[in-house]
């Protein structure tokens, strides 16, 4: 039989990677309309985006756990397209990870394409290139370093989560518990000997994902300085 | 090419109104002051401005129609634009920048290998961007804007940030591409000297309005009057535009010497060829011997003589008749003719009331212009 805390690892990951992808695939076009929007709603997108970054996990986690029930219209139709439950689900823990998240890569990204802003790519579009040739072949790898740094803190924002999943997810092994989840439960049965085998590589592995980012984001800006040294 | 403008572009406290039926042949200059509306004339043509209301047509074609809510995007518009900073991609080196406009152009006819060769950039298509100077950059530029082939190439202000003999090496580049692609080209810029070197027309804009559109010289010339004529102070330096034959570049003396009668095809002075002398400088000319020189005399470097001024080391007097006297305050701007009737050349002359009263200068009195060889200023040598 497979370990739990192997079991809560891979749980923690295939969670933490869905999420980083699903997050990027939301938060680009998010980041990029934020960046791009003069209305003065952008305040009110901007603060609702940002709300996981002050709201108690447990509040977020409420009110998702009340929507994804069968009572409510999110958990009817996921039910009614599914056949499942969304509450207590993997799912429903994705969906959690992905608005608690949120401002970790939408807000790096908005930076970076506000930064980067219309001079280049009208530079792009006056040499024929159309919006999609410009995002791939400007923006992309212009903000190349930002995407890194949004896709890290996001996945390991959701690696470190524990509310959220706590109330919309449970504890079910295999499908809901995670490792933060793990470490709670060998806290509680006292077996400290197991929970500080988690701790440490939870605080190893954000280490070296922190590290990792630094690395990936240090080479350019050596070569940038050799360059504006040698010219 | 014909280039047909009329349109609106409110920005608030500013406002772009331009009715203008432009002929693109060579170079356009369009010259005004800071904000008065030439770069946002170059990007209502380029498609980058998108809420002006009227229609701008290119060859007939809409580029532009609001009433019909016709929008054809920049990227679908075939039209060129070298803008004031290079606006090179930091994250692509000198070839790769090039090549981004090659690969994106519908059917490409001109060889990179050519383009390379003309802006002379060999020696840098490895570099990366940053490690470029001003001028190199926007030789980059210019080069990146031509390879992606437009049938249109707008210069909005490109040597605004660049030293003298850059923006000389620039200018004789754009002189060169022009005349080797037939390229015809809208240049933007504050600076008379620099469009006076290259443009064959100029549209003057002031306050977001076309207040003129002519030949080159015949432009400049009638903006010598809006000093004295209208509010406009300093608008320009007073001048004298002209090209002229270039009879030798060096003399063996130090000077370069121009054929004025050549100009009018007229001989003058009893039968001797009026001749113009300026620093000596270095030009390989051209077996048919036509080429010409692009040069200006400010008005307040010519003075005037009632007598030929024989005993004066300046090199240049020409015999000339007083066609108006402008005056404003105590500044008189003098117009007179050289030439036959029907074949003339106006020049300029800024003096003071002092001096008009001192020589009873009048219409229609034969006096002396003077001016030493070095008021004949030209841009590019």
């Amino acid at each position: 039989m497979i370990n739990p805390d192997l079991l809560a690892l891979y749980t923690t990951l295939k969670m933490a990677a869905l999420t980083t992808v699903i997050l990027l695939l939301i938060g680009t076009p998010l980041a990029w309309f934020l960046a791009k929007m003069q209305s003065r709603f952008k305040v009110l997108i901007e603060a609702i985006v940002a709300l996981p970054l002050v709201l108690p996990p447990t509040v977020l986690g409420f009110y998702l756990l009340i929507a994804f029930s069968p009572q409510y219209l999110p958990g009817q139709l996921w039910q009614q397209a599914t056949g499942q439950q969304l509450a207590f689900s993997f799912a429903a823990i994705v969906i959690g990870s992905v608005l608690y998240s949120l401002p970790f890569v939408v807000q790096p990204l908005q930076k970076a394409f506000e930064q980067l802003g219309e001079p280049l790519l009208e530079a792009g579009s006056m040499l024929g290139a159309g919006p999609i040739d410009r995002f791939f072949n400007i923006v992309l790898p212009m903000t190349k370093a930002s995407f890194i740094t949004a896709a890290s803190l996001g996945f390991a924002h959701t690696v470190g989560e524990f509310g959220v999943i706590l109330m919309i997810g449970g504890n079910i092994p295999g499908e809901t518990r995670v490792l933060s989840i793990a470490l709670f439960d060998h806290v509680e049965a006292f077996d400290y000997a197991k929970a500080h085998v988690l701790a440490i590589s939870l605080l190893a592995g954000s280490m070296v994902l922190l590290a990792a980012i630094y690395l990936l984001n240090m080479p350019k800006t050596k070569t940038e300085k050799r360059l504006s040294n040698e010219s | 090419m014909n280039l047909d403008l009329c349109f609106e572009l409110d920005f608030g406290q500013f406002n772009l109104a331009i009715k203008q039926s432009l002929s693109l042949q060579g170079i356009t200059g369009v010259f005004g002051h800071s904000g008065s509306g030439k770069s946002s004339l170059l990007r209502a043509i380029a498609g980058l401005e998108k809420n002006l209301v009227g229609e701008v047509f290119l060859n007939n074609t809409q580029l532009t129609n609001s009433k019909t809510n016709t929008f054809i995007k920049a990227e679908h518009r075939h039209i060129g634009l070298v803008f004031q900073e290079a606006r090179l991609f930091p994250h692509l080196n000198v070839l790769d920048n090039l090549k981004f406009a090659v690969k994106r152009c519908d059917q490409p006819r001109l060889k990179l290998n050519k383009i390379i060769e003309l802006a002379e950039l060999g020696s840098l298509l490895p570099k990366h961007v940053d490690e470029l100077s001003g001028g190199q950059k926007q030789r980059v530029a210019l080069a990146r804007a031509i390879l992606a082939e437009p049938k249109l190439l707008l210069l909005d202000e490109p040597m605004s940030a660049l030293d003298r003999q850059a923006k000389a090496s620039l200018l004789k580049l754009i002189l060169k591409i022009q005349s080797e692609l037939q390229l015809p080209m809208l240049y933007v810029s504050h600076s008379l000297d620099e469009l006076q070197q290259v443009c064959d027309n100029l549209l003057v804009l002031a306050q977001g309005k076309v207040i003129g559109y002519g030949g080159i010289h015949q432009m400049i010339h009638q903006l010598n009057y809006s000093q004295t004529n209208a509010q406009e102070d300093g608008f320009i330096d007073q001048q004298t535009s002209l090209s002229l034959p270039i009879k030798t570049p060096n003399n063996g003396h130090g000077l370069a010497v121009l054929s004025l009668s050549a100009l009018l095809n007229v001989n003058v002075n009893n039968g001797e060829d009026e001749e113009i002398y300026l620093p000596a400088f270095e030009q390989h000319l051209t077996q048919d011997n036509k080429q010409t020189l692009r040069c200006f005399i400010l008005a307040r470097d010519i003075s005037i003589s009632l007598t030929e001024p024989l005993n004066s080391s300046i090199v240049n007097h020409l015999l000339v008749n007083i066609s108006a006297i402008n005056t404003k305050g105590n500044n008189v701007l003098v117009t007179a003719l050289y030439g036959k009737k029907g074949n003339e050349q106006e020049f300029f002359v800024a003096i003071s009331t002092f001096s008009q009263q001192k020589l009873a200068l009048n219409i229609g009195l034969k006096v002396y212009l003077q001016f030493k060889a070095s008021a004949v200023r030209t841009y590019l040598y």
